[in-house]
């Protein structure tokens, strides 16, 4: 079954001294991982965002599967970034932070990452307010559509809130008819049109002034 | 100490990562701390943390898997208090 996964950091949030101990961050990346840090052209990345980085690519892998294994434990350092490619932009200009995605920038982290027998592969971009990942089972992405929105008031009902009308607002491009989200058992989106299940997996994602959505639409499944 | 006075203890510890003010004061075991109390996932580790600071224990990742419920948060800290008492 065809599946989605994505998630956002908040980088106003993150706690850059606590992020910077030993104690915190292997808690979250693997011994392998903390060894690709000390590749110089990975070691360009401030530590602090290769951790949320890293974060947010576990955590997208970990909805990903979740859709097919519903009781799947979220553990980070069993979700494992194997390689990553630095984009020339390192960190997006904040006025560029609100973004409906396409995946022909350049302005993309990629990479590896496995879980056990599976692999995946993840975009990711780092702004300076935020970093967003998404990932797919392949690795061209051209099904994928994904964007981030900021918002005013970060109370957590007002982020879930506008998670899912920045995730309608761009279905409602593609699709015609009353569109409506609802959540699966464990805790996925399902998209309905009128009263009938639409195959899009999609994945939501928000964290303090920031929320994001990721779907995959494949050309067959658009219909008036 | 008792499974009672750690929950009142991992309260505290919960505190500063959920809104949920009201949901905390009559959290029980089967409180999930993500689905209930809206916690954000990228603080589970932050809560790992500060429970391994208020409680003198060290939660490895095998044992931190467990901790998404009240009662499984208990059950890890009481097995490391354990553990840390036998040492």
């Amino acid at each position: 079954m065809k599946s989605a996964g994505n998630d956002i950091v908040a980088l106003a949030s993150v706690n850059k001294r606590r992020t910077n101990q030993p104690g915190f961050y292997s808690k979250i990346l693997s011994a392998s991982e903390q060894q690709l840090y000390r590749e110089p052209e990975i070691s360009i990345i401030p530590f602090e965002n290769y951790v949320w980085l890293l974060w947010s690519i576990k955590e997208s892998v970990y909805k990903y599967l979740k859709r097919n294994k519903p009781d799947l434990v979220f553990s980070p350092t069993q979700i494992i970034t194997q390689h990553i490619e630095i984009p020339a932009t390192l960190v997006v200009p904040f006025q560029n932070a609100q973004f409906d995605g396409t995946n022909d920038q350049d302005d993309f982290y990629r990479g590896t990452v496995k879980y056990g027998s599976d692999t995946l592969y993840f975009r990711s971009k780092i702004s300076e307010a935020w970093i967003a990942t998404v990932v797919d089972v392949d690795n061209d992405f051209d099904d994928i559509y994904w964007g981030i929105h900021s918002i005013h008031d970060a109370s957590y009902k007002n982020q879930s809130t506008a998670a899912r009308t920045a995730l309608l607002g761009k279905l409602n491009s593609f699709f015609a008819g009353d569109l409506r989200i609802e959540k699966s058992a464990i805790g996925y989106p399902i998209i309905l049109n009128n009263t009938e299940q639409i195959p899009v997996p999609a994945s939501i994602a928000h964290d303090g002034c920031f929320v994001a959505y990721s779907f995959i639409l494949e050309s067959e499944d658009v219909c008036g | 100490m008792d499974r009672k006075a750690i929950l009142t203890e991992l309260k505290k510890v919960l505190a500063p990562y959920t809104e949920n003010k009201e949901m905390l004061d009559g959290i029980s075991e089967d409180t999930d701390l993500i689905r209930d109390l809206k916690i954000n996932s990228a603080n589970l580790v932050d809560i790992i943390i500060d429970a391994e600071s208020r409680y003198n224990i060290e939660i490895d990742f095998d044992s931190a898997d467990k901790m998404y419920k009240v009662g499984s948060c208990i059950d890890v800290i009481t097995e490391k208090m354990n553990q840390s008492k036998s040492a």
